[in-house]
């Protein structure tokens, strides 16, 4: 059992009165894919956006590859290099070009001059296959192509762990393939990624393990079989129960 | 009609008045060089206060601050300056008096351009900078600064206008601009045309930027369709 | 340092320069808000005919009117009053200072006005006439009842800064012997040999204004949160 890369201990959120994340207990290893699923409401966003901090947690801690991130006298620009994120809404400059998307962090951040940003750019945007559409600007693209840019511009970090918000809850559903392709390719090369989504058939297929969240805890998780065939809590049992009349409904 | 031209049109005074409203005209420039690039770094810099801080402080001085100056006419507060800090003794310079007159009216006007821009800018771009390792700074400098820019270029332009109109002002303290030299001559001439003159100086100047502007406007209401 | 203070106190704030002069600064205010009323009255009323008249598509119409508003917006409005309190003597028609002021500022807030409801009635999708139209409603009420009042809201924002502007402007009235409250602060300043008549006169200006600008700001909020 190797040790986490991300854990998360007693994890709360409060807005005001409004009590969000109830103490979320999380661990991911090194190259695993979990998926996080769970109805509206459920906190599962926001546990995510408190990994790299963009919310802070009310109290408990996140520790990344041993260090704890929640510390205040933590360098939180340096640690975003190494935490990915992908959002719903893919959030992309819209002044700048894809190509321009990509190195803006590894030129302002990481220092690197323009021909190594470039290069590292072009290689992450061939990675989810767009690299003929590094001078495209995101008006030209489509939803899809905008969103295999956002995971780009994340991956030429090179992150220890993905953070994915919802990333193809924004898309035209014959849209939304290339993005999970590009997912699946990303996990198959070793990345741990932590996938926020609704995509049920998705997490049943390829994630390595399924967190239920709900009223702001992790009501249960196992391996994908565990959960969706066997569910333990009667929740779990009819969050998913939807999902799985229809998968058997129909051909699988 | 002829009396409309004799008085209004006259070919002769104008080309007696011309060089020294040439002269005016040149200082008109020249205060609106000085004043926009200030006005626009203070407005900016305040707008970013306004925006960016934590402290409810500071956001409610800058919008104190910006509000006594847009609720208080630029020429009283010339006036103030001018005649009144001589008061206090020592001299003050008319162009310093001037200056910082439009300098501090203008800067509000700024400010509330800047900030309307930066506020339409998407808060997930500051999410998204910030999450790649931006710190803050970056993040205002690459990514939301230019879009904020983008967003209010014709009121920008506009407030550039309105900096040159306010230049008149500036001849109430005897300051030689374009309007000065145009009533001085007229004193002298004993005829409108001069100020006609004038008129057709800053139509000149700035009916075409007028004319960009509503260009500008017009594709920013284009773009606005989604 | 006691001393350099007291004396701008002194200076500045001087109460008893001001009992002695405030009403009179106080009567400028009248003029002050009378002119500014009568400008706003005016020039929305006048930019809204304008603006009607440009809706109708009548290229007769729409072409003065734009070079109208063109033209306005380029000159200085100090040029304009100067231009009609000075220039129109000469032609017979003179203009007292009041209404020297009054028309320029109108004639500006006009132009400004009829841009800003233009621009309100012209971001109105083309379906709103064509829907108004197909119940039997004519052009003029399909205008009254459904597309001003949008357009309407769409031009507050910009319509309540530049009222406030132009309304700021009638200090302008002082250069043209307006005995508003600039002129007649100065005129007591003057007189007085001290500046708190100025500082009188500054105080009632923000008098004026200050609640106008809280207005604007409301409702530009409001304006914002809502859409």
């Amino acid at each position: 059992m190797s040790a986490p890369i991300l854990e998360l201990v007693g994890l709360k959120k409060s807005y005001g009165s409004q009590e969000v994340l109830r103490g979320v207990e999380l661990r991911v290893r090194p190259a695993e894919l979990v998926c996080v699923i769970g109805p509206s409401g459920s906190g599962k966003s926001t546990m995510l956006r408190c990994c790299n901090r963009l919310e802070e947690p009310s109290a408990g801690q996140v520790v990344l590859d041993g260090q704890d991130i929640t510390r205040p006298d933590t360098d939180i620009n340096r640690v975003r290099q190494s935490v990915g994120m992908v959002f719903q809404h893919f959030n992309l400059y819209p002044h700048l070009s894809a190509l321009e998307n990509v190195t803006l962090a590894l030129r302002r951040v990481q220092k690197k001059d323009r021909a190594q940003a470039e290069a590292i750019a072009r290689d992450a945007l061939t990675q989810v296959g767009l690299g003929h559409k590094a001078d495209a600007f995101p008006a030209q693209l489509s939803g899809g192509q905008q969103q295999r840019v956002g995971i780009a511009r994340a991956i030429a970090l090179k992150p220890k762990v993905m953070l994915f918000d919802e990333p193809t809850s924004a898309l035209d559903p014959e849209l939304v393939d290339e993005v999970l392709r590009v997912m699946r390719a990303l996990r198959e090369g070793g990345m741990t990624m932590l996938v926020v989504t609704h995509e049920m058939a998705f997490a049943h297929a390829v994630a390595d393990r399924v967190v239920f969240m709900d009223g702001g805890v992790v009501a249960e998780q196992g391996t994908p079989a565990e959960v969706f065939e066997n569910p333990r809590e009667a929740r779990t049992r009819s969050f998913i129960g939807r999902y799985m009349d229809a998968k058997s409904a129909s051909p699988a | 009609m002829d009396s409309i031209i004799e008085n209004f049109f006259n070919l002769e005074i104008y080309r007696q008045v011309l060089p020294y409203l040439l002269n005016g005209l040149w200082m008109t420039i020249w205060l609106s060089v000085i004043v926009i690039p200030l006005g626009a770094v203070a407005g900016l810099l305040l707008a970013l206060g306004q925006t960016q801080s934590g402290s409810r402080w500071v956001r409610w001085t800058v919008i104190a601050f910006v509000d006594f100056f847009r609720a208080f006419p630029p020429l009283v507060l010339l006036i103030f300056l001018y005649f009144g800090l001589p008061f206090l003794g020592g001299d003050v310079p008319k162009l310093a008096a001037v200056v910082v007159a439009f300098v501090l009216n203008n800067a509000s006007y700024f400010c509330e351009v800047f900030r309307a821009g930066i506020q339409a800018v998407h808060k997930g771009q500051m999410e998204a900078a910030r999450s790649t390792g931006l710190n803050r700074m970056q993040a205002l400098r690459y990514v939301i600064l230019p879009q904020a820019v983008r967003n209010v270029m014709p009121d920008l332009l506009g407030n550039c206008i309105e900096v040159v109109k306010l230049t008149t002002i500036a001849s109430v303290v005897g300051m030689p601009e374009l309007l000065r030299a145009a009533r001085d001559t007229q004193s002298l001439v004993y005829n409108p045309s001069p100020i006609v003159l004038a008129a057709l100086l800053y139509l000149v100047m700035l009916w075409p930027l007028t004319r960009v502007l509503a260009s500008l406007e017009k594709r920013r209401t284009g773009m606005a369709g989604h | 340092m006691n001393e350099a203070n007291s004396g701008f106190l002194f200076t500045f704030f001087n109460p008893a320069v001001a009992a002695q002069y405030w009403q009179e600064i106080a009567r400028g205010m009248v003029v002050t808000v009378g002119v500014g009323a009568a400008t706003v009255v005016t020039g929305v009323a006048a930019g809204l005919v304008l603006a009607l008249a440009r809706a109708t598509g009548r290229a007769s119409l729409r072409l003065p009117i734009v070079l109208f508003s063109d033209i306005t917006r380029s000159l200085p409005p100090l040029v304009i009053i100067i231009l009609l309190y000075f220039g129109l003597p000469a032609l017979g028609m003179p203009l007292s200072s009041f209404a020297s002021t009054w028309l320029s500022l109108s004639l500006v807030l006009a132009a400004y006005a009829q841009e800003s409801i233009w621009a309100g009635l012209s971001s109105l999708p083309k379906g709103q006439m064509e829907a108004a139209r197909s119940t039997g409603l004519g052009w003029w009420q399909a205008m009254r009842w459904v597309l001003l009042p949008q357009a309407l809201r769409r031009a507050v924002p910009p319509l309540t800064n530049r009222v406030i502007a132009t309304t700021k402007n009638t200090a302008l009235g002082s250069v043209v012997a307006l005995s508003e409250i600039l002129s007649t602060a100065q005129a007591s300043a003057a007189v007085a040999g001290n500046p708190t008549p100025l500082t009188v006169g500054a105080f009632l200006y923000l008098l004026v204004f200050l609640p106008l600008v809280f207005v604007a700001r409301t409702l530009e909020h409001r304006s914002f949160n809502g859409n």
